[in-house]
């Protein structure tokens, strides 16, 4: 007994000599580092199990950074398969549709609000028996605010007297807009939201106009969405928008960069608020939460309930959603302007009026709804929402032929025009050295049909003429359709390009100058879709965001993607 | 041709043999490492990761018997920890606990459609496993339960925030289901209550009866407030039209229905009273977010119906034909220790009332003690008993009929 003692204690003397001389060796001879050598286990990597989020985009930089420091954790199964996580930013109303419609197949879901959870699950319930998720947990709060500039909500009253969606709804339905306040110099009331279909704070803002209507704030009835005088007062509030769009995000940059001119008030998240405050704006930007009450986006999590999310699946989504709550995670979210939906950490700067919000606020809520109800508000606002005045401006030049391009984006034009609504207006104009009008100005209704066939019959060859047909497409909204004003629709241009100008007379500032003429008079948006490798994205980027529209890109695989997107903004 | 030292086969014969000692030294050393000093990079069961969905309980040793536990959501945080604790004794190393919180009736059907991931079970009160076993006999049959412990205690109360609850009380003097049915009626809100337009419409609420426990547990509120009294609650008082009519139309007014006792009282205190002036909760649920509630909104107050019931929590090992021998045993072993003094002492700071009679409830750092002042009272008088299964499902369906598919 004693000598095998001291014959291991000699074998084990040895042994930590030969450790530390291999390790000496390895850290001279190679670029192994010793910490890898501790922090990673003995054992082959097991394989990593994959988690797709899909989640609405206001908290996307909370979510990347928390996603990042998830997978940097390096968690583990019980199995000792490694959790990756991967999260893709969409609008609320993708989040749950894309399930329904089994186009991805994500194990998590968070949209903005559980009223796309309520009204997901109630159309998995009709048509799988049963729903898209199961009990959810608030990874964070924001409550849905009216976005002013501060100086326009002191003309209203503003901080002294509560202002309500009563107030400001009118407003924007007024022809003598800011006139009517003793403010002529600001001009009309320019209000807008996003797209109820698709965005929650769109869908909020729409239960809004329709409590303002009825003048309630208990439960919507399937009645009152229905009652004519309270379609009359949507109609005219949604006559006044400029465009919608599926991104709450890009709607608050669009009002921060555009200045007073843009909009007078959007319907944003309280987190929108804290993020202009941060961008120091030469005039600041207040909350204002309506008096009637509003409602909470409460960024519900839950595990999807469908037969591809395992048990190793549900397992690790418990686990995400658990660090999601931690409080670091939660510490973090405040930081960005989210009431953290831990209780745990108590809600403080910078959410205070220092950043134009008001932590004690809202005093009351709005209910939302249930799925009946909301589905016929959509249903309501589809029937009076602004119509669309849209021009497809595609570029048919000769590398319109390389890697399947031209006929990815008839395909991808013919989907977008399906989408369309049968009171919009359509045109066609098609450009290679020249511009040819394909389709002008033809209602949906009665020609969606030729419109599509005339589609099928393009083909690309020739030179670019990019400038002259943007010119020549925004001339054409001069002329209104017959017996309208025009500003009557949403206008605007869909201009696909892949490539770079050689053959237009005009000039990129010709372009510039004109894309910039109409935005004062509210007037046409110009989308571009910068197509391929060779599109050239700044030039195209210069044209959108001078006409208050935006860029795209995409590849013949995304292009319907994009113009799905770009859908959401009629 | 080199002329420098050369190496001849006995050299190599060192050489190897002083390897094979050096490798040979080295498995002893690992070997005789004792079990859970693994420093593998894996965080699973580690501190900071509470047991949850299947989380292991031993850090590095494979368990030798797993359990799913089921057990309503407004235990979670006293059940998360007992859940490390327990794996750190010399009962617990070996086992496994699968983590479910689900709502007591979402459990109870599970269990019932022969979900084999259950083997122990702890609903909010004794009445779910009344409507549970009713359940069973008809559709499995036989004694579904092996063991069945009360855990701790907790009676019902009214959460408010205190601002409202003063404003509602200068009107009403009382906080009942009768006075907030009126307050509920009124259509200009608060500002017909308290001259409080900027509040809104009075808001109330209480979990989804037919979803969750404490729904369930104030329906049975409603009925013996109406007939005044709290016990023997009958099919012909269910019936009465009367209370009918009042129940209905009290109802149609009550907003939220979670199917989640905890997750109604966290929207409560995340949203403030904005949306909830007052729920209807486990005493043991408003207590544990008595703190937090106020770095949000402010102080919550708490208030006694004058019929009150004691929700005690059971724990039950399942006699279901999936629970293995060892699986019986494991459960049995953590109830067992859920109803230890460490355990009952954690289960008092969560709000929980001890089953323990070992464990005094008004020590000086109990919540008893230390949140009299939010309303907290540890002598609540006479309480009711639970009335028969028949009755409860009756109630439950007369109030789904108000509902309308709400």
């Amino acid at each position: 007994m004693r000598v095998s003692v001291i014959a291991a204690s000699i074998t084990a003397f040895f042994a930590a000599l030969t450790a530390g001389l291999l390790l000496s060796l390895l850290t001279s001879c190679g670029d192994a580092e010793p910490s890898a050598v501790t922090t990673e286990p003995a054992k082959p990597d097991p394989q990593a199990l994959e988690l797709l989020l899909t989640y609405s985009s206001e908290k996307k930089d909370w979510i990347e950074s928390s996603v990042s420091a998830f997978n940097a954790a390096k968690l583990t199964l019980t199995d000792g398969r490694r959790i990756t996580v991967t999260a893709l930013p969409m609008g609320s109303g993708e989040c749950v549709d894309e399930v329904n419609q089994g186009t991805r197949k994500p194990h998590l879901i968070s949209p903005a609000s559980a009223a796309f959870i309520t009204m997901g699950n109630a159309a998995a319930q009709v048509a799988n028996g049963k729903p898209l998720v199961g009990s959810t947990e608030n990874l964070v709060l924001s409550p849905v605010v009216i976005a002013m500039w501060k100086p326009m909500a002191e003309r209203l009253g503003w901080p002294k007297k509560a202002i309500g969606w009563a107030d400001i709804l009118p407003l924007a339905t007024n022809p003598q807009g800011w006139a009517s306040v003793g403010e002529p110099l600001w001009g009309r009331f320019k209000f807008g939201h996003t797209h109820p279909e698709f965005s929650n704070s769109g869908l909020m803002a729409l239960l809004a106009e329709i409590h303002a209507a009825t003048g309630t704030t208990g439960s919507l009835t399937s009645a009152e969405v229905r009652a004519p005088a309270v379609q009359q007062f949507v109609t005219g509030i949604e006559r006044s928008v400029a465009h919608y769009g599926s991104s709450t995000g890009f709607f608050a940059d669009r009002m921060f960069s555009g200045g007073m001119g843009a909009f007078s008030a959007t319907v944003l998240y309280e987190s929108n608020i804290i993020d202009a405050a941060t961008k120091n704006l030469s005039t600041p930007i207040v909350a204002i939460y309506p008096k009637e009450g509003t409602f909470w986006s409460d960024h519900p999590i839950g595990i999807v309930q469908r037969d591809w999310v395992t048990p190793a699946h549900q397992e690790a989504a418990k686990r995400f959603i658990r660090f999601l709550m931690d409080k670091p995670q939660q510490e973090a979210a405040l930081k960005l302007g989210f009431r953290p939906g831990s209780p745990e950490i108590p809600v403080g700067a910078p959410i205070d009026a220092a950043h134009g919000c008001d932590a004690a606020q809202p005093t009351t809520t709005l209910n939302v709804p249930s799925a009946a109800v909301l589905t016929e508000a959509l249903a309501m606002w589809r029937a009076n929402k602004k119509a669309s005045h849209v021009t497809l401006v595609l570029d048919l030049s000769g590398s319109m032929n390389d890697e399947g391009k031209v006929d990815g984006a008839k395909e991808a034009a013919k989907t977008f025009i399906r989408g369309l609504d049968d009171r919009d207006i359509c045109s066609l104009l098609i450009f290679n050295a020249t511009s040819t009008w394909a389709f002008r100005q033809q209602p949906l209704a009665s020609k969606r049909a030729e419109l599509l066939t005339t589609i099928d019959k393009l083909f690309a060859n020739g030179g670019t003429a990019l400038y002259d047909a943007v010119i020549e497409a925004q001339k054409d909204f001069a002329t209104a359709p017959a017996g309208e004003k025009v500003d009557e629709r949403i206008s605007a241009l869909v201009v696909l390009s892949d490539g770079e100008d050689t053959n237009s007379s005009a000039s990129l500032d010709a372009v510039l100058a004109s894309a910039a003429g109409g935005v004062e008079s509210g007037g046409v948006r110009i989308f571009t879709i910068a197509y391929g490798k060779g599109a050239k994205k700044d030039v195209l980027k210069r044209i959108a965001e001078t006409s208050r529209g935006k860029l795209f890109s995409g590849d013949a695989a995304t292009i319907r993607t994009v113009f799905r997107d770009i859908a959401t903004f009629f | 041709m080199s002329d420098g030292p050369s190496i001849k086969p006995a050299g190599f014969a060192v050489i190897l043999l002083f390897i094979a000692a050096c490798l040979g030294g080295a498995w002893w050393m690992f070997a005789r490492q004792a079990p859970g000093q693994n420093t593998g990079g894996s965080a699973t069961g580690g501190a900071d990761q509470p047991a949850t969905g299947g989380a292991s309980t031993g850090a590095g040793t494979k368990p030798a018997v797993t359990i799913g536990f089921a057990y309503g959501s407004e235990k979670r945080k006293w059940i998360e920890w007992a859940a490390e604790a327990f794996a750190r004794t010399p009962d617990g190393a070996g086992i496994a606990l699968d983590l479910k919180p689900m709502g007591s009736f979402e459990a109870g059907q599970a269990i019932v459609r022969g979900d084999t991931s259950i083997h122990l079970w702890s609903p909010a009160s004794s009445q779910a496993l009344a409507v549970f076993k009713a359940d069973w006999d008809v559709r499995q049959g036989g004694e579904p339960f092996l063991m069945n412990e009360s855990l701790a205690l907790s009676p019902m109360a009214f959460v408010w925030w205190k601002d409202r609850l003063d404003a509602f009380q200068a009107k009403y003097k009382t906080v009942s289901f009768r006075t907030i049915g009126e307050a509920l009626d009124e259509k200009t809100g608060w500002a017909g209550i308290a001259r409080k337009p900027e509040w809104g419409l009075f808001k109330f609420a209480h979990t989804h009866p037919a979803q969750s426990n404490s729904g369930m547990t104030t329906l049975v509120g409603y009925a013996y407030e109406f007939h005044n009294t709290n016990r023997g609650l009958t099919l012909t008082q269910v019936l009465d039209p009367a209370f009918q009519t009042w129940m209905q139309h009290l109802a149609v007014s009550v907003t939220g229905l979670s199917n989640s006792t905890g997750t109604l009282m966290k929207e409560f205190v995340l949203k403030g009273p904005s949306a909830y002036d007052c729920i209807y909760v486990y005493e043991s649920t408003a207590i544990d977010y008595l703190k937090s509630a106020e770095g949000r909104w402010g102080e919550l107050r708490i208030v006694y119906p004058q019929q009150n019931l004691w929700n005690e929590h059971p724990a039950v090992v399942l006699n279901a034909p999936w629970s293995s021998p060892a699986q019986r045993a494991a459960a049995k072993a953590f109830i067992k220790f859920l109803l230890s003094e460490p355990a009952q002492q954690m289960a008092l700071k969560h709000g929980l009332r001890p089953s323990n009679p070992d464990v005094a409830v008004l020590t000086p750092d109990s919540p008893f003690t230390q949140y009299q002042r939010y309303g907290l009272r540890n002598d609540l008088g006479s309480t009711g008993e639970s009335p028969t299964p028949e009755v409860v499902l009756n109630l439950v369906q007369s109030w789904q009929r108000s509902q309308g598919g709400r």
